[in-house]
């Protein structure tokens, strides 16, 4: 097994009201079978035995689901692999005495917390605004009662799989979050259990999206390259139909 | 400690039905004096604060992770199990029922495992009414797949990210509430410490994990709901952040830990590859539905897969298990894992690995139709293992993956503590022994929308609202407790990292608490705990400070209650002098090496009641007796 | 439910504008070369198409405004989405890439902004030295005509600076296009993985084609000489 040596530039920043600064590390004996995020346990495992403090970063199912890392890895988030999130980003990627400048997302909706570790609730009341389906518990039909071609049920399922991480917002030029918001949107307007809130909904996650402050989307489409699950900007483009349909 | 299941009497399929005409209100108006805690934001928080909040009570929702759309849910892959019977097999609530306490071993209560096959399809209509893209046939109707333990299809599913979609449907349904006002919601909330006054849970102490304060809410009722212990073995399948700390502190103030030796030892994960490793992943059961698992027949055999011959390869379980082969349950199939790589005929760098071989399914069916089926799952593996599982076969090896054990309830899910409701994984209720695949979701889903809506009435119907507040000095007590334990372990500022020592702890765990356990090695692993954990307790070194984000304090937290459970699930399991589901006792096997179960003297749920720590954990054991009216209890066999 | 003005100053509604405007602006530039490439026909047909568009009166005054309307939006708009940008995010990467594969992003849409102000100041000098120009009035065939082939020949004869900041701006507008065409139709909800992949091809080659057709006549003026130049015959 080959080991290599990495030198890494890490934004550091103590909490939101820090200007922050980069620092230098370097770590030896990185294993190509570690992933990305176990280099940076290992280097904070040197750091808390040195006696300064470890490098924040968010993380928590290190399988690519919960959408919880975010790391923006030599200027692209999620790092070099296309689809994959960065915990799933493994040390092959690199080769001995690489420098990996290592930053947060960087969106004012998006404030940091601590070094790498920033605020993404924004996203959260976007789908508080209106990314449900309004159904009360116990009041549902049969399920068979709602058949669904699959074709329209694989393609809402497309969108359905975002993960929330942000990093179509770290990414994007003008830190959009279109795509996110377009995303939740297509899943449940291109379902027939959408249909009743379709409008409400739809003007209701453009607003609140507004209202936290991202930019405006200018289609770079830099947020389909970074997303570790694929989501199509086809899903902007179906939030912009929605939303004029809705509006005219 | 008083242990009352409330099991209602009457027919096993009338049960719950009774129970629901029986129980309290609380009428329309009066709900809103209440306020409820749920802690958890996982399939069972999500679905209990949204439909308890569109009932009209006052919910305040905690979560340790910046979104409640995080929790550890999202990562179930395989599926949930409903008795729809839409693929005309011959399902039914029956069946599902006793497939789950089969499943299960023969140690859970029927009550409960009846009311869960019997909610299971309303799941399905309330997620699928919410827009879960659940797996459609053409003609738009839902798909169903098979999965271990059953011999009908009735696993509903989302590619291979069922957990994710349900857990998006009941998310959206929480913030729909929070939206409406019915839900406060707290993101970066970790709970620290339950609040009782006059004998009821009455609230909580927080940390604020974002600014590092300690806060304090009250309420009429608490529901925990955060998830299971797995972490205890430090490499699980489990999240980095899923932990045992709300439920233990929960123990500690007088709730009783029920069948903590039970953890589910999943077979398909991906096998460990160094130190560092810091968690394990697992591939989906369903794999199982066309993979074949192997080992070389030839002891230390390092020809690479593909060069050994067909009659050299050992499908272990189909020539064990003709009936079930490849498909038996978890316990089984992990149990088989670790004897034939006992046996030297292991696979891989390390010798811990077997092959799952896709071979046969491809030359059957095309390399489309498997790409179809798993392509996301063999995206996965290649991208952790660098190696393509269409061509080579995968290498597998157990992991821990779940737990069983959990927070004693009686059939209304409170626990012994009045006030205090456990849903989900935190609880012990429904599985036995043994889990089956897609039952988590299935699990978690009816106790939060299914169950405590209704059993927490009973509750409070009999629980005036009051006055209390915060300033109640039961509050300021439990969070100085809090406080004081935080800046201990900040004090102690050792030579040894938090992760050194949850990586020996869960070592010791893994090899003598793990896949199988014996009297020696459990009093072996009971002292080396102990002794561990004095260690922890004088030489572990906390960076930072409290008063801001630290994940390494909130980690040394988590250690510290590992630490105590970890004595107490050595104890629960050399106590239990019998194997049944996942826990193995080598002592106990038949002469083919089957788990002996030992109905006459065990037929119990193991509900422990905590009585202190000093270098020794305090532990009284109290059993509740499980009656088995309605099903015969059987050596359980998939041959 | 938001007025109509409302949800036309949402991100949605304004991206939509946007486009409309950007269409909008790439028909009227089609026109406009088609008008300009005139100055290889008859010797007095640019002349006489300059004189068939004053001749439309109140109907060329309503063209003028919807231009005018629409290039004050769409620049206003597009200098708003800057702004925002920046405001989105204050602290910028120190190390910034795009991640390619699907990504539409490249110099042309990173330097929309750029180009698009740099079209902005050179519209303002374009109109004043053609269209507010001092022309000279010339008889062809009993007829008067402003001779504004002359002047564009003059000036681009005459000046290397002119020619060649013609020349720069019309790469400029070739780099807009090359995003812009292909991000109006996204805005005005183009969905289809096939059809965006066909109008980006289309769109680029555009957007290639209309630069070099606006940058050729300059050019040849300058190096081949004005009225003296093979393919341009003068009154």
């Amino acid at each position: 097994m080959s080991t290599m040596t990495i030198h890494l530039k890490i934004w550091r920043q103590k909490n939101a009201n820090d200007p922050g600064h980069f620092e230098d590390y370097t770590l030896d004996e990185v294993s190509e079978h570690m992933s990305f995020l176990e280099m940076l346990d290992v280097l904070n495992e040197n750091l808390i035995k040195e006696g300064t403090e470890p490098v924040e970063f968010d993380y928590d199912c290190r399988e690519g689901i919960c959408g919880s890392c975010n790391l923006v890895i030599n200027g692209r988030a999620h790092g070099p692999k296309h689809k994959t999130a960065v915990c799933q980003l493994h040390m092959r990627n690199y080769s001995d005495g690489d420098t990996i400048v290592i930053e947060p997302p960087r969106a004012a909706a998006f404030p940091v917390i601590k070094d790498l570790v920033v605020d993404r609730s924004a996203f959260d009341r976007i789908i508080e605004a209106g990314g449900y389906v309004s159904v009360k518990t116990g009041s549902a039909p049969e399920a068979n009662l709602i058949p669904i071609a699959q074709d329209v049920s694989n393609e809402s399922f497309d969108y359905a799989t975002c993960i929330g991480c942000g990093a179509c917002v770290a990414a994007c030029p003008n830190s959009s979050a279109a795509l996110f918001t377009g995303a939740k949107l297509a899943h449940l307007n291109l379902l027939p259990q959408g249909q009743p809130e379709r409008e409400k909904r739809t003007i209701a996650m453009v607003d609140q999206m507004d209202k936290e402050g991202f930019g405006d989307c200018s289609n770079h489409g830099e947020c389909e390259a970074v997303c570790p699950v694929g989501i199509s900007i086809s899903a902007i483009a179906e939030m912009r139909k929605d939303y004029l349909k809705a509006v005219i | 400690m008083k242990l009352d299941s409330q099991e209602p009497s009457g027919p096993l399929e009338d049960k719950w039905n009774n129970h629901l005409q029986d129980i309290k209100l609380v009428s329309p108006n009066n709900k809103r004096k209440y306020n409820i805690i749920v802690v958890g934001t996982g399939l069972a928080g999500a679905s209990a604060a949204a439909s308890l909040a569109e009932l009209g009570y006052n919910v305040k929702s905690f979560c340790i992770l910046d979104s409640a759309r995080r929790a550890h849910s999202i990562a179930a892959q395989g599926g949930i199990n409903a008795a729809k019977n839409y693929p005309n097999d011959g399902d039914s609530v029956w069946r599902l029922f006793y497939d789950t306490i089969k499943g299960g071993d023969y140690r859970s209560r029927e009550s409960n495992v009846y009311r869960l096959a019997q909610n299971s399809n309303e799941i399905i209509d309330q997620a699928v009414a919410q827009g879960v893209p659940f797996a459609r046939e053409y003609g738009g109707l839902l798909d169903n797949r098979s999965f271990g333990g059953a011999q009908v299809s009735r696993t509903f599913y989302a590619r291979g990210q069922t957990g994710q979609q349900l857990l998006m449907g009941a998310y959206q349904a929480m913030m729909k509430e929070v939206h409406s006002g019915k839900i406060e919601y707290y993101p970066r909330h970790e709970m620290l410490d339950l609040v009782m006054i006059d004998g009821k849970a009455r609230g909580i102490i927080t940390r604020d994990l974002v600014k590092g304060e300690i806060n304090k809410f009250e309420a009429d009722a608490v529901v925990l709901c955060t998830g299971g212990y797995g972490n205890v073995f430090y490499l699980s399948t489990n999240a980095k952040n899923s932990n045992v700390t709300a439920a233990w502190r929960c123990h500690k103030r007088g709730a009783a830990f029920a069948n903590p030796c039970y953890v589910q030892i999943h077979p398909t994960c991906i096998p460990v590859s160094g130190d560092y490793q810091s968690k394990l992943t697992l591939m989906s059961e369903s794999l199982r539905n066309d993979g074949r698992v192997w080992v070389p027949r030839k002891k230390g055999d390092d020809r690479p897969p593909n060069e050994i011959p067909e009659d050299e390869r050992y499908y272990y379980l189909e020539e064990k298990y003709p009936s079930f082969g490849n498909l038996v349950p978890r316990d089984v199939a992990s149990r088989n894992a670790k004897l034939v790589t006992d046996d030297g005929m292991g696979v891989g760098e390390t010798g811990k690995a077997v092959y799952l071989d896709f071979r046969d399914a491809i030359k059957r069916d095309g390399i489309d139709t498997i790409r179809s089926k798993y392509g996301n799952l063999f995206d996965m593996y290649e991208n952790i293992m660098d190696e393509n599982p269409y061509e080579v076969p995968m290498k597998i090896f157990p992991a821990v993956h779940y737990t069983m054990g959990g927070l004693w309830v009686d059939y209304n899910l409170m626990s012994n503590v009045p006030g205090l409701f456990v849903a989900g994984e935190a609880n012990f209720s429904d599985h036995g022994a043994n889990r089956l695949g897609a039952s988590a979701l299935m699990q978690g889903l009816s106790d939060g929308y299914f169950i405590i809506p209704y059993t927490i009435g009973n509750y409070l119907a009999d629980h005036q609202p009051d006055d209390l507040t915060t300033d109640h000095e039961a509050f300021s007590e439990a969070a100085k407790t809090s406080e004081d334990q935080l800046q201990k372990l900040l004090s102690i500022q050792g030579d040894k990292t938090i992760i050194e020592f949850h990586r020996e702890l869960g070592k010791i765990m893994w090899d003598k608490v793990g896949i199988s356990r014996s009297k020696e090695g459990l009093e072996e692993a009971i002292e080396q705990i102990r002794e561990l954990r004095e260690e922890f307790w004088t030489n572990v070194r906390v960076p930072g400070e409290m008063t801001y984000y630290n994940k390494y304090l909130e980690f040394a937290l988590r250690v510290a209650d590992y630490f105590e459970l970890a004595e107490l699930m050595a104890i629960d399991a050399l106590d239990r002098e019998e194997s049944c589901g996942c826990h193995l006792r080598d002592e106990y096997q038949s002469d083919e090496g089957e788990a002996l179960r030992n109905d006459e003297d065990y037929s119990f749920v193991s509900a422990w009641e905590y009585q202190g720590v000093n270098g020794k954990l305090k532990t009284k054991l109290h059993k509740e007796n499980l009656e088995f009216e309605f099903v015969e209890l059987k050596q359980r066999s998939y041959k | 439910m938001p007025s109509f003005i409302e949800a036309l100053k949402s991100q949605v509604g304004r991206k939509f504008l946007t486009g409309i405007t950007g269409l909008l602006l790439v028909f009227f530039i089609i026109f406009h070369l088609m008008g300009n490439l005139a100055i290889f026909g008859e010797p007095n047909a640019m002349n006489e198409y300059s004189k068939f568009l004053h001749s439309l009166g109140p109907l060329l005054w309503v063209a003028r405004a919807g231009l005018i309307i629409a290039f004050i939006l769409h620049a206003w708009i597009g200098i708003s989405i800057w702004w925002n940008k920046r405001k989105a995010r204050p602290q910028k990467y120190k190390v910034y890439s795009s991640k390619g594969g699907p990504s539409k992003q490249s110099l042309s849409s990173r330097s929309m902004a750029f180009t698009g102000i740099v079209l902005l100041v050179f519209v303002v000098i374009h109109v004043n030295t053609f269209a507010l120009g001092d022309t000279e009035t010339i008889t062809v065939a009993g007829e008067q005509y402003s001779d504004l082939k002359q002047l564009v020949i003059d000036t681009f004869a005459n000046s290397a600076l002119y020619t060649f900041g013609y020349t720069i701006v019309m790469i400029l507008l070739g780099t807009h296009l090359g995003h812009g065409i292909w991000s109006a139709f996204v805005s005005l909800t183009m969905r289809s993985k096939k059809t965006s992949a066909i109008v980006y091809t289309v769109g680029a080659i555009f957007a290639v084609l209309l630069a070099v057709g606006f940058l050729f006549i300059p050019l040849y003026i300058y190096f081949a000489g004005g009225c003296e130049a093979a393919l341009i015959s003068c009154n």
